[in-house]
């Protein structure tokens, strides 16, 4: 390499001093330091939560094991369980399953693959994507009025129906984007295909577009499930029952626990209870969110296991 | 593909179901020794968090008992009388008399009540076991420090002038920041205070539109928090109902309170029910007479009796001395005599 006399550094002098010098560069190392920071106080937070619940709940849940979910709620610490709040859970998920999903791939169907792209749908769209960003409370307030006071006939009024419904609202939104994503997802050269061949619209839907999308549906949704099993807020307003003890008429039958009997659900009685001033209750709570983080899990569990299976079927 | 799924959205509502239907059975109870002559049905029981621990004890044995099926809920005494009165509920749990514009809506709807007086709950006036210097406090000293006029006070020591303006006995205050955590104003245990003590000095002072306490502390709604927010702070001041108070007694600081007669006051069991210690209420349900169902009737007649106000003293509050449950029980003979 030729020297040179100019006291300014040339392209040759910079290139020589980024391939030669020191190999950390300084700015490099501070972001990414940073971003460790970052993801590493994330983690603590979980660490510490979990290590704080479980410090507090573990004991009670190995001691009372399976007892703890079949036992019904009671003001003595001593004896209560979360009965009522994993079965009005998983009823509060069925019906949210039954009623927001058809629906929401209905519609996100209809969106993606029928619509006509014009200002009407991008409006409705814009809208749904609002929607999905409104706080649950005002949900809880929508279900309240609407399933709680006027249409009390049909629902009974504060009951698991008032819920599920409320709640089924508050995730189609979420449900409607998921699926639109998974459906948009779907290369186009697919549907053109099944077309050229001569399948009408529905056939290219149903025989290669849903297949092809079903699994990132089916996770989405089922994280979006999830979300409506840990919600409080709607629950509050639509009448679950926000109680120390309650019991149901041991006769009733399917429909009287439906719409007539009072309910209540996992986070509320984790709720009720961080409030009531006994030492016991501590350690009840949070055996209650073990189960509740516990039941969290094999929700996305399922959804992880049924996403293999269908992208198996449809390869 | 579809078929498949369906049928598995089929399956686990036809889970859902089949869990939610067992759901009677596991909470099913002996249909024994029976207590009364309900026979089965169901009471529906809202209003006073306070309260509720109570109502729940009475419920879960008469329940045992019985074969019925009751629900306890908490909202607040306010929140209990506005579903009571729209002929939502049987019984409603009130840890303040019912109000005037309440009544009236109940008059409205055609719903007619007795008011039952079951137990007594004592107020506790916190500090921090560190605070030495403050150990008895009259009214006109909490009115002082939590009164409307205190807005503003960020020590003790601010609230100096206005004290001896008043009279209150207990000054000067210490020159230390004055941290207050008390419920917010939803709570039934707010209202009492406010009625108890700020009331009659507010109302001849400031007038009737400033009945309520300074707006300036941290309200809390979990009395869990107060207890910490007290305990962890040297010069705090706060309330929380008595037994919040008692099972927390080692963390927190109960000051005395002056009841202006015979001088400063402890809140013990005793004093609570002995009407000497002035920062305590009586807790009340009140029944629904109209259209009384025969489960809700033996219900009262259960809560009433020895066996049921043994309730009470469970709960964490202060029993009725023995006149008064006798007037209670009168009171209940009378209202469903006719």
């Amino acid at each position: 390499m030729a020297e040179t006399t100019s006291t300014a550094p040339t392209t040759t002098d910079l290139v020589r001093g980024t391939l030669e010098g020191r190999r950390v560069n300084p700015v490099n190392t501070l972001v990414s330091g940073l971003l460790l920071i970052a993801l590493l106080s994330s983690l603590l937070v979980l660490a510490v939560l979990l290590a704080d619940v479980f410090g507090k709940g573990w004991g009670l849940l190995t001691e009372r094991g399976a007892d703890f979910l079949t036992t019904p709620l009671s003001p003595n610490a001593v004896d209560a369980g979360i009965f009522q709040g994993v079965m009005g859970s998983i009823a509060l998920t069925a019906i949210v399953i039954v009623v927001a999903f058809p629906l929401g791939v209905a519609a996100a169907v209809y969106l993606e693959e029928y619509a006509p792209t014009n200002r009407l749908t991008q409006f409705i769209t814009t809208n749904i994507r609002n929607l999905a960003g409104v706080p649950s409370i005002v949900y809880g307030l929508l279900g309240f009025s609407v399933f709680v006071n006027l249409f009390s006939g049909a629902t009974g009024g504060r009951t698991v129906i008032t819920g599920g419904l409320t709640l089924a609202l508050l995730v189609l939104p979420i449900m409607i984007i998921t699926t639109s994503e998974a459906l948009r997802a779907v290369p186009t050269a697919l549907r053109e295909a099944s077309m050229g061949v001569g399948a009408t619209r529905w056939e290219t839907i149903r025989h290669h577009v849903l297949p092809v999308a079903l699994p990132a549906i089916l996770t989405g949704s089922v994280l979006t499930v999830a979300r409506a099993f840990g919600e409080t807020a709607p629950l509050l307003l639509s009448g679950a029952v926000l109680s120390l003890y309650f019991a149901v008429p041991p006769e009733a039958g399917f429909v009287s626990l439906m719409t007539e009997q009072s309910y209540t659900a996992l986070p509320m009685i984790i709720y009720n209870w961080a409030r009531q001033p006994q030492e016991e209750f501590v350690a009840l709570t949070s055996a209650a969110i073990i189960v509740l983080l516990a039941m969290l899990l094999i929700v996305n569990a399922a959804a992880i296991v049924a996403r293999d299976h269908f992208e198996r079927k449809s390869t | 593909m579809i078929a498949r799924l369906l049928r598995l959205v089929a399956s686990l509502a036809a889970l859902a179901m089949v869990l939610a239907a067992c759901g009677g059975d596991t909470t099913t109870s002996e249909n024994g020794d029976a207590e009364g002559d309900a026979g089965g049905g169901t009471i529906i029981i809202s209003g006073s968090s306070t309260v509720e621990p109570i109502s729940a004890l009475v419920a879960q044995a008469f329940d045992d008992a019985n074969g019925t099926a009751s629900t306890v809920e908490g909202p607040g005494t306010g929140d209990g009388f506005a579903r009571f009165c729209a002929g939502e509920t049987d019984i409603s749990d009130a840890s303040r008399p019912i109000a005037d514009d309440e009544a009236a809506i109940c008059a409205e709807a055609g719903i007619e009540y007795v008011e039952l007086k079951v137990a007594f709950d004592g107020m506790a006036v916190l500090t921090s076991p560190a605070n030495e210097t403050v150990s008895c406090l009259a009214f006109t000293d909490l009115y002082a420090l939590l009164g409307p006029e205190s807005e503003g006070f960020q020590t003790w020591s601010d609230a100096n002038d206005l004290a001896s303006e008043l009279g209150a006995p207990n000054t000067p205050y210490p020159d230390a920041p004055l941290t207050i955590t008390a419920p917010g104003e939803e709570s039934g245990t707010y209202d009492s205070f406010v009625e108890i003590v700020i009331e009659g000095l507010a109302e001849e002072r400031v007038g009737e539109d400033s009945i309520f306490t300074r707006a300036d502390y941290s309200a809390e709604a979990n009395d869990n928090v107060i207890i910490n927010n007290l305990a962890g702070n040297d010069t705090s001041l706060g309330w929380v109902g008595y037994a919040f108070y008692v099972e927390n007694s080692d963390a927190v600081k109960a000051i005395e309170v002056d009841n202006g007669e015979s001088g400063c006051v402890a809140p013990t069991e005793e004093t609570i029910a002995d009407g000497s210690y002035p920062l305590s209420r009586p807790l009340f349900i009140y029944a629904k007479t109209t259209d009384m169902s025969d489960a809700t009737g033996a219900f009262v007649d259960y809560y009433l009796s020895d066996e049921g106000l043994v309730f009470v003293t469970e709960a964490g509050y202060v029993p009725l001395p023995d006149d008064q449950i006798a007037a209670t029980r009168a009171a209940w003979e009378e209202a469903t005599a006719g």
